[in-house]
């Protein structure tokens, strides 16, 4: 029965059905999914308020982001930690489909529940403003939303193949994740940074998304000097460059642990 | 490789590389394979017999594509593991066993989808075969209840499942009855026993030699990474021949007297273990000369002596072989 070519396409759905399914069995994750944005918005709302006209849309941005992209970027590579704690990793590795298609599947759901705390985080600052959001441009800043969600997906997939290759991948995690925060200015503008970073920061295609997600909905922003149009072109090569590279990375490093065996350390 | 061959080894070697200390990090290696050389015949149970730290775990995870071999060649059903990887993996399955390795928070069932899909299983077949492998292993009434609330043996039976799933040819079970209740590791050994009868070719690692004895044909050892016997059971049997194995047991034996024992003619080997408060020594004897009336002539002045002569067993020669290669 054994049959002749495994489709990548069922192993992505088969993994997102998966991620679905270990979701609803656990009720843990209602607090970082559901309960954490609200509190980002509403702590957001607060923090914001007054400091200016668009003081809302400011803490949309900043608790949205604040809750999107830890979803999105860690969601996947964490999962994977999970397996090599699972003892899952071997018997998901030793499946004739390569392991990059059960992260994408993994990358889709945190993207899909991404997007869905940033809807709380909108639902509950409006809610808190009292009167809908003026947003000068809804479908760009909508696009706009998604597309950076995508840029943290690409970079998201990377990240996981570093789960594949070390059990320590956690404990670097945890103290590179607020660099990261910071340095792709999803806590505030990167320009407001110290100038060596830039390099760093613009190496990640979610700063120039953020960064032009920023131009589209806040009147008058002032961001990085390229401008709307130079923050998307920026992001869309460096996402390629992360998508194209994905697939080399899970094939080395899914080679890199044949040799080292060590997939089954936790 | 030849017809009828599941499995072929050339002179696998595998060695890992770990690191000790924090500040200066020592590698040290080991050598947990040293030149396995071996064939398995299609269609019937192997049995690779080792203590703990042997190699079984390496040498299946090699074999299985999970690990690379640092040299050597490894053929299972003519694919080069470390080349063919994966035109080889939907043709094999592999229980490593054990607690872990299962999605502890979803069904029996729902793993077994997840896993179905991974393979690629025909859809039309998907449902249908998942309830065949369910009932196969006894589990069809637990199917739609959490991974987690499984016990051992259950979780055992989970892990055979899904090794069974997409019908592979080559089955490799890495000591399937550890850590299993007699009962539950009854059951077990009864469901490889039908697996094989349906043309299954199964690779068994233990450390149980009744199990291998039980289950096995062909009986490889594998000791430090080495092979240190290959036969089958009717053979390793004809290889204790006509030996003689005795016991004799009492409160302390001198080291003088053990030497004296140790030289008799005849007694190829002896082992000495304690038994709470007494002393037991196990003679191997390739003569049917010595008799207990003359082992009692050399230890005198111990009343309390019992000795008493017993069918080798397998188990003694498995010891035996181990021990040689430790020393
Ligand atoms: N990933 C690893 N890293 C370092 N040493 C290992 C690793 N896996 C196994 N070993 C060592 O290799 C030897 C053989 O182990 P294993 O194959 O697990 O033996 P068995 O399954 O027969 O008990 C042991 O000494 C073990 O410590
Ligand atoms: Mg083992």
């Amino acid at each position: 029965m054994a049959p002749s070519e495994v489709s990548r396409g069922r192993t992505l759905l088969a993994s997102v059905r998966l991620a679905v399914l270990q979701f609803l069995a656990d009720p843990q994750w209602l607090v970082p999914s559901m309960i954490a944005p609200v509190v980002f918005g509403l702590v957001a709302y607060e923090l914001f308020r007054g400091s200016g006209a668009n003081f809302a849309l400011y803490a949309v941005l900043g608790a949205g982001m604040m809750s999107m992209w830890g979803q999105t970027l860690y969601g996947s590579g964490w999962a994977t930690g999970q397996d090599r704690e699972l003892g899952t990793l071997e018997p998901t590795l030793s499946a004739p489909t390569p392991y990059l298609w059960v992260v994408m599947g993994r990358v889709v759901w945190n993207t899909v529940s991404g997007l869905i705390g940033g809807a709380i985080v909108y639902v509950v600052v409006v809610a808190s403003y009292g009167r809908p959001l003026s947003v000068p441009n809804p479908v760009g800043f909508v696009l706009m939303f998604v597309f950076v969600i995508v840029t943290l997906a690409a970079v998201g997939i990377v990240f996981a193949a570093w789960y594949v290759y070390t059990r320590y991948a956690g404990f670097v995690q945890n103290v590179g994740e607020f660099a990261f925060y910071v340095g792709t200015g999803c806590m505030f503008p990167v320009i407001l940074l110290p100038f060596w970073t830039n390099p760093v920061s613009l190496a990640f295609p979610p700063t120039l998304a953020v960064d032009a997600l920023r131009y589209v909905s806040i009147p008058g922003y002032q961001g990085l000097s390229w401008g709307f149009w130079g923050d998307v072109a920026g992001a869309l090569a460096t996402t390629a460059v992360y998508l194209a590279v994905a697939g080399t990375v899970f094939h080395r490093v899914e080679k890199h642990v044949l040799e080292t065996g060590n997939l089954s350390e936790w | 490789m030849s017809n009828g061959i599941a499995i072929e080894t050339r002179g696998v070697h595998r060695s890992f590389s770990s690191r000790k200390g924090f500040l200066f990090n020592e590698v040290v290696a080991t050598e947990a394979l040293r030149g396995v050389d071996l064939q398995v015949p299609a269609g019937e149970i192997f049995g690779l017999l080792g203590p703990n730290g042997a190699g079984k775990t390496t040498l299946t995870k090699i074999l299985a594509t999970l690990l690379l071999p640092t040299s050597g060649q490894a053929l299972v059903l003519g694919h080069n593991v470390a080349t063919e990887a994966l035109a080889l993996r939907p043709k094999i399955g592999l229980v490593l066993g054990g607690e872990r390795g299962l999605y502890n928070r979803i069904s029996a069932r729902e793993n077994l989808r997840y896993f179905a899909d991974l393979y690629g299983l025909p859809l039309a077949r998907r449902t249908g075969r998942i309830d065949e492998v369910l009932a196969r292993v006894g589990l069809s009434d637990a199917a739609d209840r959490r991974v987690e609330e499984f016990s051992r043996g259950m979780k055992q039976k989970l892990h055979i499942a899904r090794g069974i799933l997409h019908e592979p040819r080559v089955l490799f079970l890495d000591e399937p009855t550890i850590g299993l209740d007699p009962k539950s590791a009854r059951e077990t050994r009864k469901l490889i026993r039908g697996l094989v009868a349906e043309g299954v070719t199964i690779f068994l690692t233990t450390h149980y030699m009744f199990e291998a004895e039980e289950l096995c044909r062909q009986i490889a050892v594998l000791s430090k990474g080495r092979i240190v016997a290959r036969d089958t059971v009717a053979g390793l049997r004809r290889l204790v021949g006509g030996d003689r194995t005795m016991e004799l047991e009492a409160y302390g034996f001198e080291d003088a007297e053990i030497g004296r024992i140790k030289g008799m003619p005849g007694v190829s080997r002896l082992v000495a273990e304690e038994f709470g408060p007494r002393l037991r020594l196990t003679l191997r004897l390739r003569t049917n000369e010595l008799l207990p009336d003359e082992l009692l002539r050399q230890l005198p002045g111990h009343p309390e002596l019992t000795i008493r002569e017993r069918r080798t067993s397998l188990e003694d020669i498995y010891l035996d072989l181990v021990e040689e290669e430790a020393n």
